[in-house]
């Protein structure tokens, strides 16, 4: 466990865009927050208010959580790749650390340990904001996300997100540091060759899309996976009708907990998932220069 | 006691290359030993399957375990400087030593940290700030910090200038060595290290040539340098290599009858670095 902690430490040391990024976004709304236009947040009545805030922390959410997914990626791709470059490899590998609590302890810090640093990024962001609108513009948006738990039910939504999205993503996230383990140069590329070629292979000789299919699913079947009907019934409500915008009363009612959990895709993805990070560790073991 | 490194028809291929063409060697505790060998000769490949980097066939024991499979145990007991160049640009010398402290049971970060002290170089600095010849001393304050029974050096002083590659070497000695540790070392500068080795091995296309102590070479090799009239007498005791030196000609002989050698020349034993060309140009005559 204590050589764990050193090791994210080491990937701190390394990735400094980890935490500058999202202060750097953070710092951005904040500034937004300080000279924007506050009185676009100006709402009338407690019920507009809970709607705005909702929105608010959403749209700040949801901004964090785009560029972290980006962020993850290029973290992924490069993590096994950079120290086989720079032929640093060698000096980690004359320490008694295994390749397979090396590659796990990247693999954690993508899924578990930048997800957290984007969390409390976005908590801090939305509670500087709502308190800098809130005394600017005489706001009721600050008071507006403690009304019903809605701050709170964002907190729960951010766990369930990081959890569900590092199982549901595992063999995306696997896949990718496969490829940063064995790739000799251009991972950027040797990541979308091999499954367009499967794509246009399967395409060309069978005339199926079975893999095209699954790489669909896996990568914007997601919302489906973990998030229940209510949902979709709450967007196009809210969409077709836009006058009427109704909050849902808990975003609980959304998270479709068992359904996710007891899904056959979500743990035949998991268990492709570990068959490549089990390849990456083999290859770990092999490649120790470009 | 069993040897500390025991290889037997260690073999290493890559596709139809062969690198290392069942070498069998052995290395006793206490000792500084050179592996020395022309480019592309399999020095790297014996150091990288010593080390666990790589897989390989044949028998290898390393400090009792198999380096490949068991590479994480082995390298509590044993480490390594493959180039000085590999510390990452990135780090920071402070970081750098907090981090093998952190997870290293056997560093001694006093050690460490007294070897910084003497080079000067602010702990807050970075590596790709510093200097070839800084980073080796860098590199070298963290391996000796830690309490290795095993050493191994590929090529440590590739790119340094005469004076970082002595200052390496005294370290190594002076500081490092004593009889608990062993190091192995390969290097392109034999002259530069044949002072301080007790042990040699010469590989060439994969295979070991040579395993020999320093003292049996001294009682099992002799050359000696004639002029042009003694030539037939000296060669009629079956020199394995010779060469012109100066008007002169040497021949270099294994295990000679030295009562017919005297009297013919200048009879002497040969460097580390002259063995290793006839060795390795010699035609047995």
């Amino acid at each position: 466990m204590n050589t764990y902690i050193w090791l994210v430490r080491r990937e701190f040391w390394e990735n400094r865009a980890i935490w500058i990024i999202p202060l750097a976004i953070g710092a951005f709304m904040v500034l937004c927050a300080l000279f924007g236009r506050a009185d676009l947040m100006v709402v009338s009545s407690q019920a507009l208010g809970r709607t705005v805030g909702q929105a608010f922390l959403g749209a700040v959410g949801a901004t964090f959580f785009a560029i972290m997914s980006i962020y993850a990626a290029w973290y992924l791709l490069d993590c096994l790749y950079a120290d086989r470059k720079d032929r640093s490899v060698l000096f980690w590998k004359s320490l008694p650390i295994s390749d397979a609590t090396t590659v796990l302890s990247k693999l954690a810090t993508a899924v578990i340990v930048i997800p957290l640093v984007y969390f409390a990024a976005a908590d801090l962001t939305t509670l500087l904001m709502a308190f800098i609108i809130s005394v600017r513009a005489s706001s009721i948006v600050g008071g507006a996300l403690w009304q019903g738990g809605l701050w709170l039910q964002i907190q729960e939504l951010w766990l369930y997100l990081i959890v569900t999205t590092a199982i549901w993503y595992l063999p995306v996230t696997a896949y990718l540091l496969l490829i940063s383990s064995w790739a000799k140069r251009a991972v950027t590329l040797w990541s979308i060759l091999p499954p367009l070629a499967l794509i246009l292979g399967e395409r060309w000789f069978f005339g199926t899309h079975v893999i095209a299919h699954q790489l669909n699913v896996r990568l914007f079947g997601f919302v489906d996976a973990a998030f229940n009907a209510n949902l979709a019934s709450w967007v196009s409500a809210n969409v077709a009708d836009n006058d009427a915008i109704r909050t849902p009363a808990d975003i609980w009612s959304f998270l479709d907990f068992a359904g996710f959990f007891s899904s056959m895709a979500t743990w035949a993805g998991a268990a492709v998932g570990v068959a490549l990070i089990i390849g990456s560790i083999q290859l770990r073991m092999r490649r120790t220069e470009i | 006691m069993p040897a500390l490194i025991e290889a037997l028809d260690l073999t290493k291929k890559y596709g139809k290359h062969v690198a290392l063409d069942r070498a069998s060697f052995s290395v006793q505790g206490g000792r500084i030993v050179g592996l020395i060998g022309p480019n592309g000769a399999g020095k790297t490949s014996a150091l990288r399957a010593i080390l666990g980097l790589t897989a390989y066939e044949g028998q290898l024991r390393v400090l009792g375990r198999e380096p490949f499979r068991d590479r994480t145990a082995l390298m509590q007991d044993a480490s390594f400087i493959a180039d000085v160049a590999v510390l990452p640009g990135w780090l920071r010398i402070e970081d750098a030593v907090d981090f093998v402290a952190g997870v290293h049971p056997r560093f001694r970060r006093d050690r460490a940290a007294a070897l910084l002290a003497k080079t000067e170089i602010a702990g807050r600095r970075r590596m790709r700030e510093l200097s070839k010849g800084m980073k080796t001393q860098v590199h070298l304050a963290l391996t000796m910090g830690i309490d290795a029974k095993l050493l191994v050096l590929d090529e440590p002083t590739l790119g340094l200038d005469i004076l970082a590659r002595r200052a390496f070497y005294d370290a190594l000695v002076n500081d490092y060595m004593d009889e608990t540790r062993t190091i192995l070392i390969t290097t392109h500068q034999v002259e530069e290290v044949e002072n301080l080795l007790t042990d040699v091995l010469f590989i060439d296309k994969g295979r070991i040539v040579l395993d020999s102590s320093l003292d049996d070479i001294s009682v099992r090799y002799t050359a000696i340098a004639v002029g042009p009239d003694q030539i037939d007498a000296a060669r009629a005791q079956k020199p394995f290599y010779e060469r012109r030196v100066l008007g002169k000609t040497v021949l270099y002989y294994e295990q000679p009858d030295m009562a017919k050698l005297a009297g013919l020349g200048e009879v002497h034993t040969p460097s580390v670095s002259d063995l290793f060309v006839a060795k390795l140009s010699g035609v047995a005559a």
